[in-house]
């Protein structure tokens, strides 16, 4: 089997390249494979993880990330302080740092760019994300002060993500709505060379970077040109790889890694700390899923663990609670409260619950069906996790229909109130961040797309948002996972697992994974030849 | 105008024992059915795709009771095993026993091949005698059939799924469309041909009403080219079917549909290459045994062809 896999590997990979021609060059740009493109590059106009990818490449943030996805790590500023009312920020910035075109950073440069993100007249879909902003002002040439109107203890981490960058006003300016489409400019350890949507992005190395953040062992670039090419199609991907005709990609088919593994010279890693969840959530004002047993059921009757294991091909893991382990603030013991796998526990409840067993197979209750309908993106992994749990809920009595969409006009249908329940994907860095995002009742009808309205839930976020102790943040966080995943929400089904793999030719490739970024800045990565 | 000593003769065919039985009987060029069948047989390659054609529906027909595995029923552990282990023709991404999710998948298509012919050319069929019997109607009629040419299936099908969420009535619907025109052309270029016909002359001087001349006299001389039709149509459809499917806008899971199967499989072609193959296989095959049959039917039934 293997050696019929290789000789078909190679065979495809010989017709996927046979009409490249082979130039032997000293040192070929380093190619990154990936399978989707940004609709533009601009940091606060895209929520695209395809634009974050590149986005810590293109430009910096304040602060940074470590590969623990927990600490926070200088970036733009080399220093900062927080106000004992949480109300205001003091950022030191670096004095060194240079744009692409070589102008000097200035203060005013970070200014405007976290104004532009926060100001509400930009209407960013990310605005949010800033908090609840009184003013961002410089102080002297070299300190920023972030004042906020309520104390946000999220702010660190929302300042680590790529919608945060630091952008050249005068390139905004020039390029209008085409800044981050025709050109960039930023600080970044690369810089925008050529972008062909849909196909590359070319980006040259930024000389005089030097300012890398201290969770890589060099803060200079090693790397004179990166070029990022899409393949949507998977198998093409592998070949291309496995031909060694591109050099990392971290869009690897899963079931490839162990024949990647198998490679000589090939870096496969994983990153552990990796937060990029599938959940399914049910609307919780529909019928046959308002009623909680059903809701209880579902989680008891999907073999979450099993789901985890075939789709990622023994390299996923299930999910214990709400959130991923990895994250910030998760609470250890909200996974005490999650019903474990049991399909005879979950017939009995739905028993006691009143939902009798039909004649087709299908519980019923009052005349109802106990039938749903769940919505979903079409990508490569939904087809096969919503047909798993499909025939683990029918099990139990259980039918749930499944209707994915293509990504072109699913985000629309997502948004109306046609479905019962749907299954989402989603990277996020903290625990406040991603229940905030889907738990709070005014971001009803979405991303709160279970509809979800509870004063207590509300409450708890407000206060872990407003939180300006660490340990008061946590517990208020904890009741929520506990609420929430006793009321069964989402059916919390698996991690997605972040692999890299990297040919013979590139030295340093390590998995970071911040939203989706699996090389993060792209620092420390070398070629060999 | 045909003469009237032709209809003066019919009238005295033997066995005619009223006018309008002489025109029945002037009608009925009967292609006999023995001669046709015997045609069919006497070749190597329509008699295989016959009883492809006949394997195939029995299969699908007794789907629930030749296999061997329940085809909802998935098994996690046991994921795209290859042929031979564990089962004949091994398992797909979710565990579930290939024969048994290809014979449930041939149900499928050939249900949806067969609901589409079947509505296409009801529909296609009234529109072509209705084009060919008033000239009136026939340059709207086929004008708009014209413009229903111009788009291709799979456009209507895409269209459709967008509008009513894809599943299976959206291709049916989409692929029943398709095929109207092509059939309301085939019937109407036919019946023209049997309306210059003397005994349709004469079906009319007696005063016969027009659903009962195009039901009786012009239908059954059309019968030969519908069935030729129909029949490289349904393989087709079946194509067209599949390939909505494995687009994603026909059948939904957990229903097995050949097309959709093949499209679950194409992510792992190279480490389990049996989930795409197969399905790929059995359409091929079934196509290619309706077009095999399809042209023998026609050299059958087309007395010039005839040896």
């Amino acid at each position: 089997m293997f050696k019929l896999t290789t000789l078909l590997l190679a065979g495809a990979a010989a017709a996927s390249f046979a009409a490249v021609p082979a130039v032997a060059q000293q040192k070929a740009p380093l190619t990154i494979l990936r399978v989707i493109d940004a609709d533009n590059y601009d940091p606060i106009r895209t929520t695209a993880t395809a634009a974050a990818e590149v986005m810590y490449m293109l430009a910096d943030t304040l602060v940074t990330v470590d590969f623990d996805m927990k600490t926070i790590k200088p970036g733009l500023a080399d220093s900062w302080t927080i106000s004992p009312d949480g109300l205001t920020y003091t950022f030191k910035i670096r004095k060194d740092v240079k744009f692409c075109d070589g102008r000097p950073m200035t203060i005013d440069d970070v200014v405007y760019s976290l104004k532009r993100w926060t100001d509400p007249t930009n209407k960013s879909p990310v605005s949010f994300r800033g908090g609840p902003v009184k003013d961002i002002r410089a102080d002297g040439d070299s300190t920023l002060i972030y004042e906020l109107k309520e104390p946000y203890s999220d702010l660190m981490f929302q300042l680590a993500l790529s919608f945060a960058s630091v952008v050249d006003k005068a390139t905004v300016e020039k390029l209008g709505p085409n800044f981050g489409v025709q050109g960039f400019n930023g600080t970044g350890p690369y810089c925008w060379s050529k972008w062909t949507p849909r196909q590359e992005l070319v980006l040259k190395k930024n000389p005089h970077y030097s300012w890398g953040p201290p969770i890589y062992k060099d803060p200079k670039p090693q790397i004179d040109e990166i070029v990022w090419k899409v393949i949507p199609e998977s198998n093409t991907l592998m070949a291309a790889i496995q031909a060694k005709q591109a050099d990392v990609t971290y869009y690897m088919p899963y079931i490839a890694l162990d024949t990647m593994q198998r490679i000589p010279g090939m870096t496969v890693q994983r990153q552990e700390n990796y937060i990029y969840d599938v959940f399914m959530g049910f609307k919780v004002d529909k019928p046959v899923v308002k009623d909680k047993a059903i809701r209880e059921a579902a989680n008891m009757a999907v073999d979450k663990e099993a789901i985890a294991k075939a789709i990622y091909f023994g390299k996923g893991r299930s999910l214990p609670s709400l959130l991923n382990p990895a994250v910030v603030d998760y609470d250890k013991d909200s996974a005490k409260v999650m019903p474990k796998h049991d399909p005879k526990a979950a017939a009995k409840l739905l028993e006691d619950a009143g939902w009798k067993m039909g004649a087709d197979g299908i519980r019923e209750k009052d005349g109802e069906k106990a039938s749903f309908t769940v919505y979903g993106i079409r990508n490569s992994d939904n087809p096969r996790i919503s047909e798993a749990m499909q025939a683990d809920l029918r099990k139990v009595g259980i039918d749930m229909k499944i209707q994915l969409w293509d990504a072109t006009v699913a985000w629309g249908k997502l948004a109306t109130q046609e479905f019962d329940a749907f299954l989402m994907s989603y990277p996020y860095v903290t625990a406040t961040e991603a229940m905030n995002l889907y738990f709070r009742s005014q971001q009803a009808p979405t991303p709160n797309r279970m509809n979800w309205k509870n004063p207590k839930t509300d409450e708890l976020l407000k206060a872990a948002s407003m939180a300006t102790d660490a340990d008061k943040r946590r517990q208020a966080l904890a009741e929520v996972q506990t609420q929430l995943t006793e009321a069964n929400v989402w059916v919390p089904l698996s991690s997605q697992p972040l692999w890299i793999v990297a040919t013979d030719r590139v030295e340093g490739a390590r998995a970071h994974g911040l939203y989706g970024a699996g090389l993060y800045k792209g620092l420390d990565l070398k070629l060999k030849r | 105008m045909s003469s009237p000593m032709k209809l003066e003769r019919n009238a005295f065919q033997p066995g005619a024992k009223t006018v309008e039985a002489a025109v029945s009987v002037a009608a009925a060029a009967p292609v006999r059915r023995k001669t046709v069948l015997r045609m069919l047989l006497s070749d190597v390659g329509s008699c295989v795709a016959l009883s492809l054609v006949v394997l195939a529906i029995l299969g699908a027909v007794f789907a629930s009771w030749l296999a061997p595995t329940d085809p909802f029923g998935n098994d996690l552990a046991n994921t795209l095993k290859p042929p031979g282990e564990g089962s004949l023709l091994g398992t797909d991404g979710q565990g579930r026993d290939m024969i048994t999710r290809l014979l449930y998948g041939l149900r499928t298509t050939l249900m949806m091949g067969s609901a589409s012919v079947v509505f296409g050319c009801t529909i296609g069929g009234i529109i072509g005698f209705a084009a060919a019997y008033y000239p009136r109607l026939s340059g709207l009629l086929m004008r708009f059939m014209d413009i229903l040419l111009s788009f291709p299936a799979i456009l209507f099908g895409l269209a459709i799924a967008a509008i009513f969420g894809p599943g299976l009535p959206a291709v049916i619907i989409a692929l029943s469309i398709a095929t109207v025109p092509l059939m309301a052309r085939v019937v109407r270029g036919s019946a023209l041909v049997v309306l210059q016909q003397g005994y349709i002359e004469a079906a009319r001087s007696l005063g016969l009403s027009d659903l009962r001349i195009i039901l009786r006299y012009v239908l059954p001389n059309c019968l030969s080219a519908i069935f030729v039709f129909v029949t490289l149509r349904f393989g087709q459809v079946i194509l067209l079917g599949a390939a909505l499917s494995f687009l994603g806008l026909g059948a939904q899971p957990p229903t097995a549909e050949l097309g959709a199967m093949a499209a679950d499989g194409r992510n792992f072609l190279f480490f389990a290459p049996h989930v795409s193959v197969l399905p790929s296989l059995v359409i091929f095959a079934v196509v290619l045994a309706f077009n095999v049959l399809g042209d023998s039917l026609r050299d059958a039934l087309d007395p010039k062809l005839r040896k």
